[in-house]
């Protein structure tokens, strides 16, 4: 398994569990979803517990994540979009908690399989056409009629805006999930150069050096798009949120 | 944002286009049985809604929804 940059991706059964014939085991990638919510609640309820007016350290670091959302929602989204607060942040604790746990060794990458991503995405369309619906009505159709828009195009740029809706949990999942994939095997595979130049005697330690060097450029690397990642899910979110609030021209 | 991130956005946009297009395409032809022309046209109307969500994501076109209120979210991109 040393070599096989693709096996920290397999999913194994760690109990199993099978009603009416579907398959409800208790995966790896389930239990490393728990660590993840559960470390994620457990750093913001440990850290706000003392409730200091002048925060500590790790208050500071809980404070500043709830602004760093909070503004960037109303930027996007006004404060009307605040009623989706919860949400977002959410989204976001829990994509950067996954993807930060990603990064020990041997750990599971919940994020780096497509179907967690794809979950999550459609979770956010989904709350921007039912909650676009709900608020304006058919009104909400609007949004695939841009104003000013010559009659005779109009079929057709309502089609591509069609088209360009449904790629949005497409491109919300295959970004956060392409990203996680392609980092992890791209570190594993430099790693794995290291071991496999080191076996070649003096020479081969002396060009392990460069590999070595690389993987910890990468290392530095995933720890930015891991931040990233979540930090690009939360604003799209909150771009789509706004669509859903305010679909007219 | 970076100029990494601004890079991986946009591709992934694209990219989403077209398959989006694609996949409807190949859909419509398999249900209608008006293959090719279905995934011909899906294709390029992809294509389209690719081009479309690049540019609106490096803010060359209006957004679709307004900004009033939000007033420029996307700046600091």
């Amino acid at each position: 398994m040393a070599t096989d940059p693709i096996h920290q991706f397999q999913i194994s059964r760690w109990i199993p569990i099978e009603v009416g014939g579907l398959d409800f085991s208790f995966t790896n990638s389930a239990a490393f979803m728990v660590a993840t919510v559960v470390g994620a609640g457990a750093f913001l309820l440990l850290t706000t517990s003392s409730r200091g007016l002048v925060p500590g350290r790790m208050q500071s670091v809980s404070e500043m994540s709830y602004e760093f959302v909070a503004s960037m929602l109303r930027d996007a989204a006004g404060t009307q979009g605040m009623r989706f607060f919860p949400l977002v942040f959410s989204l976001f604790m829990f994509i950067l908690t996954a993807n930060l746990i990603g990064m020990f060794p041997y750990f599971f990458t919940v994020t780096s399989h497509i179907i967690v991503t794809f979950a999550l995405a459609m979770l956010v369309i989904g709350t921007v056409i039912v909650y676009g619906f709900m608020k304006n009505g058919f009104g909400f159709l609007k949004l695939f009629v841009p104003e000013g828009v010559p009659g005779v195009l109009v079929p057709l740029v309502v089609l591509i805006e069609i088209v360009s809706f449904l790629s949005r949990p497409i491109s919300l999942s295959v970004r956060l999930f392409a990203n996680m994939l392609a980092g992890h095997i791209t570190l594993k595979v430099f790693a794995g150069f290291v071991t496999t130049m080191g076996a070649m005697g003096a020479v081969g330690v002396a060009g392990a050096i460069l590999p070595l060097l690389m993987t910890i450029a990468i290392t530095a690397l995933e720890f930015l798009v891991a931040f990233l990642q979540a930090y690009v899910f939360a604003v799209l979110t909150c771009m789509y949120l706004n669509d859903a609030l305010h679909p007219s021209h | 944002m970076t100029g990494f991130g601004n890079a991986l956005r946009l591709s992934s946009e694209f990219i989403a286009g077209i398959a989006v297009g694609a996949a409807l395409g190949w859909f419509v032809d398999r249900f209608a049985g008006t293959s090719p022309w279905g995934l011909i046209v899906f294709l390029l109307l992809g294509f389209a809604a690719g081009v479309l969500n690049v540019l609106r994501s490096a803010g060359l076109v209006a957004e679709n929804g307004l900004r009033r209120d939000g007033g420029g979210g996307r700046q600091g991109e």
